[in-house]
């Protein structure tokens, strides 16, 4: 019978399931991913997790204790660094530890660290180690999955790319054509984004509004990388450099109706990423911004009333505001 | 050039030492309180850590005395203090104090062209005084280190508790008036004096305390509500596990000399956390094993609100308490200024600690284990 593995998913789930996926399947092993975010999912996060953590840590622990009895394995990768010289976020390097220190009768855990920070060639050598891990020992056919499975993450990537939503390329949802009368930039971590209970719908909520999103995993990295040359001092977190990045992107275009940042509340890439984001917003660029901080509550009634608040204003500026000033030259514009 | 630095608990009697040796007019800020905290706060992003915002609230202080640049240390790793500095320049700036200078020194392998031009800054022509004056400010904060360490030994032992509590308030005021290494190392000197002269009941064999946590709540007194003096006042004798002294050596010498710092931290964080992640999430836990493993009877482990790294050591260190024994009381310190509560919280931790030690065998931990919340007073 195929290994059983177990994956939680949260923190970078909707970044790197369809490698991951691949690779282990094409590996010989059962992929078990955990359902989608629910209130029990989160009141056992919140039990198990320690008080003072965000919430996606917490989330992800609740999904952690669902996967227990279903699964041989869970794969938690240590997910030190992504890029050169770049780390993700302190969270992310312990995220094995505080698992496995906190949730109890947990099946073993593979936690290969994956650590990009001086190159790129760790990586194969962490999917090597993981798959030794797992018992799987014929070289040959590590190596064929992993060409696979990088195959499949561009793929993915494409797909995203193209403006679909990765929860959606996930569940292979195609995209559908929406009436958009706005487009607006929504800035985040991929764990919030696309975890549609933690976030109380958000995306669906924009869309029925008539919003066509953008958000940073549409965005090229390049253009990203580019744009975060201007920050005064290198920025080695590589999830603040998407926020940044992302963020600069969609104030630039004039394409762009509004910025909507969505935050953890205690998220320390956030709590600096977003204060610079504020700062350029309102300093440089004339774009209506709001960040909504979200938390363990679930009650959407006053979530609903900012959303709504904030397509007033765009609708507003849309309609009512005349674009020529007494120099000759266009005040809201950027 | 009238060069200010934030305060850090104890940091300010080297790096005054140190800029006087150089010769660069220097101004200690004022001593960080509640108003610093609240003027910090109050142009510093919401959910920052706490550091960041006393910090602020530091320079403001100095400015307003007549500083005009200010030194700060930074980095590169994965915690947010590498990214203070761009951002409290530009936070200053939008305060209203423009043409203030604040300068990095970022460590040497992110451009050393960086780094020499941030020292000569600094140095202003003068940097060949550098190296030794460094290497004074070095000794002066072993011997600040040697100083606190006698406090904790006599505070629990003092009759008079109140006398030694002057003592080390006459010190910092004198610190201020003080120049250069050599008369810093004569007026620590002359302290220790005074402190051994204090009456001592040397019956008493208190319980033992380390404080571990994050570097800045646990070596600024401002922040975790003074609690070395709390402790030791309750009759505790406690032990600082981060010093400026163990930062310097760690963090500058070591590297610098091409060895490697808080060896024997990594080496006993391994099974728990077997890799950096960043802040000093594994030499806290390296430092509750080794504390332990000496045969402290509790730990206090500290640590801003949001704090990344410490977050990841505070979930860990539950394990540690099983696997060793070993009570641990985790305070999270913010921008709350209220004493009770946190007092409380002490008291409590302490009669706890006191109880469950058994009489007749101080050194005897294994047996606290199985003793239970009854098993008679303290003392």
């Amino acid at each position: 019978m195929a290994v059983k593995v177990g994956i939680p998913r949260g923190m970078y789930f909707y970044k790197y399931y369809p490698f991951i996926k691949t690779f282990l399947t094409e590996l010989g092993a059962e992929v078990v991913p955990s359902p989608e975010t629910t209130r029990e999912i989160l009141d056992k996060g919140v039990l198990y997790c320690i008080d003072d953590a965000c919430l996606p840590v917490k989330v992800f622990h609740g999904h952690a204790y669902t996967l227990r009895d279903k699964v041989d394995f869970i794969l938690i990768p240590r997910l030190t660094s992504i890029s050169k010289s770049e780390y993700i976020c302190p969270k992310f390097g312990g995220l094995p530890e505080m698992v496995k220190y906190s949730v109890p009768d947990l099946p073993p855990l593979v936690d290969t660290e994956i650590n990009l920070i001086k190159n790129q060639k760790g990586l194969a050598k962490a999917l090597y180690k993981m798959a030794f891990l797992l018992k799987f020992k014929n070289p040959l056919l590590i190596g064929r999955s992993i060409n696979t499975a990088i195959r499949a993450h561009n793929n993915f990537m494409a797909a995203v790319h193209e403006g679909n939503t990765p929860d959606c390329v996930i569940a292979s949802v195609p995209r559908r054509q929406y009436k958009s009368k706005i487009r607006i930039g929504l800035v985040g971590h991929p764990y919030l984004l696309y975890d549609n209970f933690t976030n109380m719908d958000l995306i669906k909520k924009l869309r029925s509004r008539g919003a066509e999103i953008t958000t940073p995993d549409m965005i090229d990295p390049h253009i990203i990388n580019e744009l975060c040359m201007e920050l005064p001092k290198r920025m080695f977190w590589s999830s603040g450099k998407s926020l940044i990045g992302s963020a600069l992107f969609i104030m630039d275009r004039r394409s762009f109706d509004g910025l909507l940042l969505l935050s953890a509340f205690g998220c320390g890439v956030d709590s600096l990423a977003g204060e610079y984001i504020e700062k350029q917003a309102r300093m440089y660029y004339k774009k209506p911004y709001m960040v909504l901080n979200i938390d363990e509550h679930t009650g959407d009634a006053s979530f609903n009333t900012r959303i709504e608040a904030f397509f007033d204003l765009l609708n507003r500026r849309n309609s009512d505001a005349a674009n020529l000033s007494a120099h000759g030259r266009s005040i809201y514009s950027s | 050039m009238q060069l200010t630095y934030p305060h850090m608990g104890e940091a300010y009697i080297a790096v005054k030492s140190l800029l006087d040796d150089v010769g660069v007019k220097s101004i200690i800020p004022a001593f960080t309180t509640s108003s610093t905290l609240k003027l910090g706060s109050s142009i510093s992003p919401e959910t920052i850590c706490l550091p960041y915002k006393i910090m602020l609230g530091n320079y403001i202080n100095s400015i307003k005395a007549g500083a005009d640049s200010i030194l700060i240390t930074g980095s590169c790793g994965p915690c947010r203090f590498g990214y203070y500095g761009p951002l409290q320049r530009q936070a200053l700036r939008d305060a209203g104090y423009k043409d203030i200078d604040i300068i990095i020194l970022d460590p040497p392998r992110e451009g050393y062209k960086k780094f020499y031009e941030a020292l000569k800054k600094v140095a202003g022509g003068q940097h060949s005084k550098i190296l030794p004056a460094f290497m004074n400010a070095y000794k002066v904060c072993c011997e600040v280190d040697s100083l606190n360490e006698l406090v904790y030994f006599i505070r629990p032992r003092a009759v008079n508790k109140a006398k030694i509590r002057t003592i080390v308030n006459e010190f910092k005021k004198n610190v201020i008036n003080t120049k250069g290494s050599v008369q810093m190392l004569e007026l620590i000197n002359e302290t220790k004096n005074l402190i051994r002269k204090i009456d001592i009941d040397n019956s008493l064999n208190p319980i033992r305390i380390g404080i571990i946590g994050e570097i800045y709540t646990v070596i600024e007194p401002f922040t975790n509500l003074n609690a070395e003096e709390r402790l030791g006042e309750l009759g505790a004798e406690v032990h600082r596990s981060l010093t400026v002294r163990d930062w310097v050596r760690n963090t500058v010498i070591l590297p610098a000399t091409g060895r490697k710092g808080f060896k024997l931290e990594k080496k006993l964080s391994r099974p728990y956390l077997p890799t950096l992640i960043g802040g000093h999430s594994q030499e806290c836990i390296g430092h509750a094993v080794h504390y332990a493993n000496l045969g402290y009877d509790g730990l206090v482990q500290i640590y801003p609100m949001t704090c990344m790294p410490e977050i990841v050591s505070r979930s860990i260190l539950p394990q540690v308490e099983k696997d060793y024994g070993i009570p641990i009381l985790y305070l999270i310190v913010d921008e709350h200024t209220g004493e009770a509560g946190y007092q409380t919280r002490l008291e409590a931790f302490v009669d706890y600690i006191e109880n469950n030690k058994p009489a007749s065998c101080p050194q005897a931990r294994n047996g606290r284990k199985h003793a239970t919340f009854n098993t008679g007073l303290p003392h």
